[in-house]
């Protein structure tokens, strides 16, 4: 083979070789051999659990960019995204670390925020959401474990007891048992004569149980409570509706009751009554002094009993001297 | 003890060969056809082996890993894992394996060829040093190749892999999930990283192929033991590098 034709191949193979690195870059870099700007946010966190540079940053499930860089900064951990300025992140979006399998790997997840929401500027910090990892779950689960452990070990305590004095409620239950096993027999069979006497129809019970009449009445007896908790249901909803009219002012009696005019009203005629009956009392007025002034009384009888007379008179005198006769008697 | 002598002086004179031969880099624009000559031995010749190693380990890495993976539920993650691996690791090692069976015996076979019949001795004689003819070309050469063999080789990797994962029945897993797995988990810096390795093993492997050619003495028996030499040594110092640059770069 020549020198021309060799130098041909290997720079054939090279090119090859230098294409096939651009289309590797091309294809697991996207092409960009500078890094362009992008838009960077921070989120801080109070653990940054397994979060480390490179993870993704997610909206909505969506790759929009990934971990710059984390650092602790003062009393918490801050990752700096990076974030693709094309895609605006709302202003009241909410970060919060989101596990991406159980065989590990992290990622961010920011949601959408709410719709017309001004977008963070570059810099800004994105607010965040502690979420529980595996660990603090396991961690739980394993004090949950724990307690139902002790749960459980207290109920086998107390069913078991503790191996000292007394025992626990097994033993206890099995000592009733043995000390009484008598008179648990007895009752038994008291039981068992009494299931006997029911079966048989024996007694209120028994026919109460096996007499189908006593059943039927019984029914009855139970419809006609119903009909008169019907009856008293309707009753009371009318009560109801009248309490409301009268509540809502209408009627007689809601007037009286509600109405603030009719009170008033009520309240002068009241006091009204009161300063009569005051007057009354204190003889003031013609209807005081006739009640209270035992004069005018006496006068009245002599009154009456003089107009007696002169009736008595008249009945026998005649129309023409009545008026005598009346004047006589009155003066 | 002589063991550890014979070890001190390979090294020893390894390093001086690298020096010596560093020395004159200045001269290797004046050395192109010889330049050329190399790359052509180590990267066009060794292209094929390559290209059908690297595809048979892909195909291997996503049948052993599907067949692994199925019964986690995660053979969609068979992409990753034939990515990365041929990336960071397979590719740049079996390149290098190959480069040391295939170019490095080669090397240390012509160079021992021409030292048992004396004519490193005729080129000292003549003041022609052959650090300077016979291993700058080499070295330069292995550097220019290496890269573009490692990326060769990844790519035919992840091909095969594709390959696998598309027409094994129990896998069957498109083109497109297979690379988009890959493109998600592989990084170019991964890439790049096993380029570094392969870099570093090539140059290693040339570098001691051409030092044991030069220092065999003897008759044409020693040619023959001089290769076996050579190639035992670069694959040992291969698997041995490799943890170190790895350590290094990870």
């Amino acid at each position: 083979m020549n020198t021309t034709q060799q130098t041909a191949r290997v720079g054939l193979f090279f090119l090859l070789g230098v294409a096939l690195v651009w289309v590797t870059f091309e294809t697991l870099s996207d092409g960009k051999i500078f890094e362009e700007h992008r838009h960077t946010l921070i989120a801080g966190f109070d653990d940054l659990k397994q979060l480390k540079t490179g993870d993704e940053v997610r909206l909505a499930g969506v790759k929009v960019g990934s971990v710059q860089l984390t650092r602790l900064a003062g009393r918490r951990a801050e990752a700096v995204l990076d974030i693709d300025p094309k895609i605006p992140i709302a202003g009241d979006a909410s970060a919060s670390i989101v596990m991406a399998g159980l065989i590990g790997g992290n990622y961010i997840a920011i949601d959408m925020g709410t719709p017309g929401s001004p977008p963070l500027p570059d810099g800004a910090e994105i607010k965040t959401l502690e979420t529980p990892d595996l660990n603090t779950i396991m961690a739980e689960l394993g004090g949950l474990g724990k307690e139902l452990q002790d749960s459980l070990g207290s109920f086998s305590k107390a069913f078991n007891g503790d191996g000292k004095a007394g025992g626990g409620i097994v033993q206890k239950l099995d000592k009733l048992v043995t000390e009484n096993s008598a008179r648990i027999d007895a009752t038994m069979a008291n039981l068992q004569e009494i299931t006997g006497k029911i079966n048989r129809g024996d007694g209120t019970l028994g026919k109460l149980v096996n007499d189908p009449k006593l059943h039927d009445e019984l029914l009855a007896t139970v419809d006609e409570i119903k009909a008169t908790a019907a009856q008293a249901k309707e009753f009371v909803n009318n009560a109801e509706a009248m309490m409301d009219q009268i509540k809502s002012g209408q009627g007689t009696l809601g007037t009286l009751v509600y109405d603030q005019k009719s009170a008033e009203n009520i309240k002068a005629s009241i006091a009204n009554i009161r300063s009569v009956s005051d007057k009354l009392a204190k003889g003031e007025g013609t209807l005081g002094k006739l009640i209270n002034d035992d004069g005018l009384y006496d006068s009245a009888q002599v009154t009456i009993k003089k107009v007696d007379r002169t009736l008595d008179g008249l009945n026998d005198s005649g129309p023409i001297t009545a008026v005598g006769i009346v004047v006589n008697a009155l003066f | 003890m002589k063991q550890l002598n014979i070890v001190l002086q390979g090294v020893g004179s390894t390093v001086q060969l690298l020096f010596r031969s560093l020395s004159y880099a200045g001269t290797l624009p004046r050395q192109w056809p010889r330049f050329i000559e190399q790359c052509y031995m180590i990267g066009y010749t060794t292209l094929p082996i390559v290209a059908i190693l690297s595809f048979f380990i892909g195909t291997v890495l996503a049948l052993e890993a599907g067949y692994s993976m199925s019964d986690f539920g995660a053979k969609e993650y068979i992409g990753s894992l034939v990515g990365l691996s041929m990336a960071r690791e397979l590719g740049p090692m079996m390149t290098a394996v190959l480069l040391a069976g295939r170019v490095g015996s080669a090397i240390t076979a012509e160079l021992a060829s021409m030292k048992v019949y004396q004519e490193i001795d005729a080129l000292t004689i003549m003041n022609i040093p052959a650090a300077k003819i016979l291993v700058l070309p080499r070295l330069a050469a292995v550097l220019v190749m290496m890269p573009v063999l490692t990326v060769i080789s990844n790519i035919v990797g992840w091909f095969g892999g594709s390959v696998v994962a598309r027409y094994v029945s129990s896998l069957g897993i498109s083109p497109e999930a297979y690379f988009a797995a890959l493109r998600h988990f592989t990084k170019f810096k991964d890439v790049m990283n096993g380029v570094e390795k392969a870099e570093v093993f090539g140059f290693v492997v040339v570098l001691v192929c051409c030092n044991i050619g030069l220092n065999t003495k003897g008759g044409p028996r020693e040619i023959g033991a001089a290769v076996t030499r050579a190639v035992v040594t670069s694959l040992i110092l291969i698997l041995v590098l490799d943890y170190f640059v790895t350590k290094v770069l990870v």
